[in-house]
Order: C-alpha cells, then structure tokens, then sequence
C-alpha cells in the first residue's frame, strides 16, 4: 500500500507564497484560514544573519498524536497514510489542535467571514461552498489533496506525477522546489530524494514520523 | 504575537485559554474543584458539601465543558474512544461520578450508607480530580505540560480545594466542630504539599527543555510574574500559610472567622490563578529548528 508524502527543497523554496495561495484556492479556504503556510525566520546576528524559509503543511504522521486523542473518532488515518477529519463527528473540543506538535490545524469559527464585507459571495465561493461543506465549530486542516489523488488513481493516473493528481501546492510552487509521491516506493522521486540529500523530518524527536521531509542540499 | 513570529519562535497555545477557551479554564477548575469537595466532605459524610460538590462539579464544570464545544449536540460522541483519549475517559468519569454521586446523596439524605457504592463514588471522584492532569501532560508538544508532575500537582490542588470548599460549607453551618478540625488539618498538609509542588513542578520544567525554560521564565520573571508573585504566592499560598502559622500559636478557635474565610478563598484563587497561568504559558517548540531560542 501506498504512503504518500511529500518532500519540499528548502534550497529551492524562493518563499513567494503561492503554495498558501493554491491551496487556499483549492479548497475555498475561508478568509484568515491557511492550510499550509510559509515561516521565515532568521538566525545568526548581524551581519552573520541567515534567512531560513519553511513551508509548512499538516505532516499526515503515521504515529499521528491527533487521531490518538480525538475523543469522537473524527480524526483518522486512511490506508495510503493520509489524515482526514469528519466534520460530522468533530464536536470542536480542539484536543487533537493541542496535541499536534506542528500546530497545523484550525479551527473554524466563524463563518460569516467574507472576502468583500456586505457584498454577498461570489459565484466561486458558492461553488466552493457545496464542493468543501466546512461546518462551522469544527477542526479543519489540510488533506493531501485526497479528493485530487482518489480521482487521479481512479482515472489510472500517477500521484506526484500526473499534475491531476497531485496536490494544487505542489503543481503551482514556480520554483518546483516541492515533490510528492509515495514514501514506501524506493524508486519513487520522493525517496530518492530523501536517501540522496539526507532528508529530515520537523521535530523527529517527538515520534511522530512525519510524511513531510526537508531536504538542504 | 505578530502574525510572522507564529512558529518561528515560541508559540503559545491559545484555543485553550483565549476567546472562548477562559471556558476551557473554567471547566478544569470547577471540575476537580467539585469532585474534591465531594471527595473531602464524603469521608467526613459532611451531606451540603457533597451536594455543594456535586452541583459545581456538575453544572458549573460539566456546564463550561460543554458551553465550550463547537458542537456541544454532538458531546454524546465524545464517549467513543476511551481506548486513547484522555478527554472521552474524562467525560465517562465525570458522567459516572455525577450518576453515582447523586444516588449517594439521596440515600445519605435518607441516612442509608452502601458502602461499596459509596467507594465507588469516591474512585470515580479521584479519577475526575486526575482527569485534566493527565489530559494534558500528554500533549508532548508543550513542555511547560508534558510532565507527569502536572497531573500530581493538579490532583493536589483539586483535593486542597476541595477540602477548602468543605472547609467553607462547615464554617457556614456555625461552629467549628470536631470535623471542622481535621478538615482544617488535612487544608494545612495539602496546602505545605501544594506548594511544594508548585516549586518542584517549575524547576522541573524549567531544566527540561529550551521551551520549557521559556515558559517557566515567561510565568515567574516575565510577563506573568506580577500574577505569579501576587496570586499564586502570596494570595494563594502566603496568605493560608499565615493563617496556619497563627492557628498553630493561637489555636484554631481564637483565629477569627474572617481570616478562615480569607484562607479559603486566597487557596482557591491561588489555585484558579495557577491553572490560568499553566494554560495561557503553553508554549510549544518553533518548527525551524535552529530558532529554539
């Protein structure tokens, strides 16, 4: 069975943001929710100063602390590694927020947000509306992509490969410095990578095997 | 927090402390506050401090609980996993103590005693009192939490209260009685333990991480240390350690009843105080690895 994962090229990441965006994009993300999110951060002092930019994302970890503490069973793990959330068993006790490490989830409070105050939705956030029924009071987080993948593999196509079926972050970084595909495949591009430029996963050391690598060199 | 800082250095968790997390906060407290108030004033079979226990641990605690889901309807799923989350064991625990509690109650009212149930009740109380300890010290992203000295600290503070609560309702109903004493002494052993604890649990937290050293220096020399130093120190544990200190000299009888009743509420507040200050200092760890500072 398949684990998809992805691996993002720090050397590469130019920092534009139009993952955020893609993503936001993709699944009609309400205003102030992002899914995946770009860190700058510096380090060192002047004039040593280092500037370091991490795209992050939800890390779908196979020892996933939010699946172990969602009291309801809203949070679990699909097959293929992917954690998905049932907004019609999620009663919003944010638990699996505060067990994720990462803090890449939110949660959905107010709808009644909208991108052009007092001027109604837009046609394309009413499609979004029916394609992506976010329920208020309820934890949301990125997916993968899985309706892209499912509808990819359903069609014979190749996650990571075939632009169809891989997640919209991925197709739209200009830099290219983003790779997806399967993590127990040797000859995958993404394990390729992870074996050749020694990737690594954020914060390892709190067991959670993250299907997101780093890669530096 | 500006927003660009956000994972990049210390993060604070919010959603259980700000907007509609302060229910969150409330919750925990009031719920071990009840359930060791009941604790307390079962062994002494002191019957308005169980119902006093019972109703805050109920209504008030179980209320906020619930007050505080995103979808409160849906709380009857929240019994499905206790296999692995410590907040679906919390509310069997709660559910179960509040269902034999009463039935203890009721047949205390009606002066009949069942022994096994009434071990029973106050199992289930102590599993309520240790439930918000646990179901937070094993979130490993926040060190400031992920001790197993919190679930110790917040089991003590949650009896302490309670004992303070019985201690309350016993001054309510007029003189100090023989009861009234050894409620007293249990308030004054739990109160040297809380606050050795309290000592204990900081220096612990503060030498086991980099984040965790933030939170403690953020609690006790930074931002929060007027409300440490103030609340939890002085009105929460100086304060009932005064009141014991004089009680010793002068006995208990001659302690005026005003300074009872400032003990009392100086540990409660104290207690209240320390959970807020817990809560709102849960920092986890920056996602770019070198930015641990």
């Amino acid at each position: 069975m398949a684990r998809w994962g992805m691996v993002i090229d720090l050397n590469r990441c130019i920092g534009c943001y139009a993952c955020m965006l893609a993503c936001k994009q993709e699944h009609f993300l309400p205003p102030a929710v992002f899914w995946g999110r770009v860190l700058i951060g510096e380090t060192g002092k002047y004039p040593a100063v280092q500037k370091q930019t991490y795209p992050v994302l939800c890390n779908h970890c196979e020892e996933a602390a939010c699946v172990e503490v969602c009291p309801t069973g809203a949070t679990t793990k699909r097959e293929d590694g992917v954690i998905i959330i049932d907004y019609d068993k999620c009663v919003g006790c944010r638990y699996c927020m505060m067990a994720c490490p990462y803090q890449q989830r939110t949660f959905y409070a107010n709808d009644r947000k909208q991108y052009f105050p007092d001027q109604g939705l837009t046609e394309l956030e009413v499609l979004g509306k029916q394609l992506h029924p976010l329920q208020k009071g309820t934890v949301i987080k990125c997916n993968f992509c899985l309706e892209r993948i499912d509808e990819g593999l359903r069609r014979g196509l190749s996650p990571g490969m075939d632009r169809e079926a891989t997640p919209a972050c991925v197709n739209a970084c200009p830099a290219k410095a983003r790779y997806f595909g399967d993590l127990n495949d040797p000859t995958s591009e993404v394990s390729k990578l992870i074996a050749e430029k020694k990737g690594f996963q954020l914060h390892p050391e709190f067991g959670t095997n993250p299907s997101v690598y780093y890669v530096v060199r | 927090m500006k927003p660009y800082e956000w994972m990049v250095k210390c993060t604070p968790q919010t959603e259980w402390i700000e907007r509609r997390g302060i229910l969150f906060w409330l919750a925990f407290f009031f719920i071990e506050l009840g359930a060791g108030a009941f604790f307390i004033a079962s062994f002494f079979n002191i019957v308005w401090g169980m119902v006093i226990g019972w109703l805050i641990c109920g209504l008030l605690g179980g209320g906020l609980h619930l007050l505080y889901l995103g979808r409160p309807l849906r709380f009857l799923r929240m019994f499905l996993r206790p296999q692995s989350s410590w907040i679906s064991r919390g509310i069997i625990f709660v559910t179960v103590f509040l269902a034999l509690g009463l039935i203890h109650i009721v047949l205390t009212f009606l002066d009949t005693r069942i022994f096994s149930l009434f071990v029973a009740t106050n199992i289930f109380a102590f599993l309520v009192i240790i439930y918000g300890g646990f179901a937070m010290c094993c979130i490993n992203g926040i060190p400031l939490w992920n001790t197993g000295l919190l679930p110790v600290l917040y089991v003590v503070a949650g009896i302490w209260g309670g004992a303070e609560l019985t201690m309350g309702v016993i001054l309510t109903s007029g003189a100090l009685t023989k009861i009234g004493h050894s409620v007293e002494e249990i308030t004054r052993v739990l109160l040297v333990f809380f606050a050795f604890l309290v000592v204990v649990y900081f220096i612990a937290v503060r030498y086991s991480s980099v984040t965790g050293d933030f939170s403690v220096r953020e609690i006790v020399g930074r931002r929060w240390k007027p409300l440490f130093w103030i609340g939890v120190v002085l009105v929460g544990i100086m304060i009932p350690l005064g009141v014991v200190v004089s009680s010793y000299t002068l006995a208990l009888e001659r302690i005026p009843i005003a300074l009872l009743w400032l003990s009392i509420f100086g540990g409660l507040l104290g207690d209240l105080v320390l959970r807020y200050l817990i809560l709102k200092n849960g920092f986890y760890s920056p996602l770019i690895p070198s930015q641990a500072t």
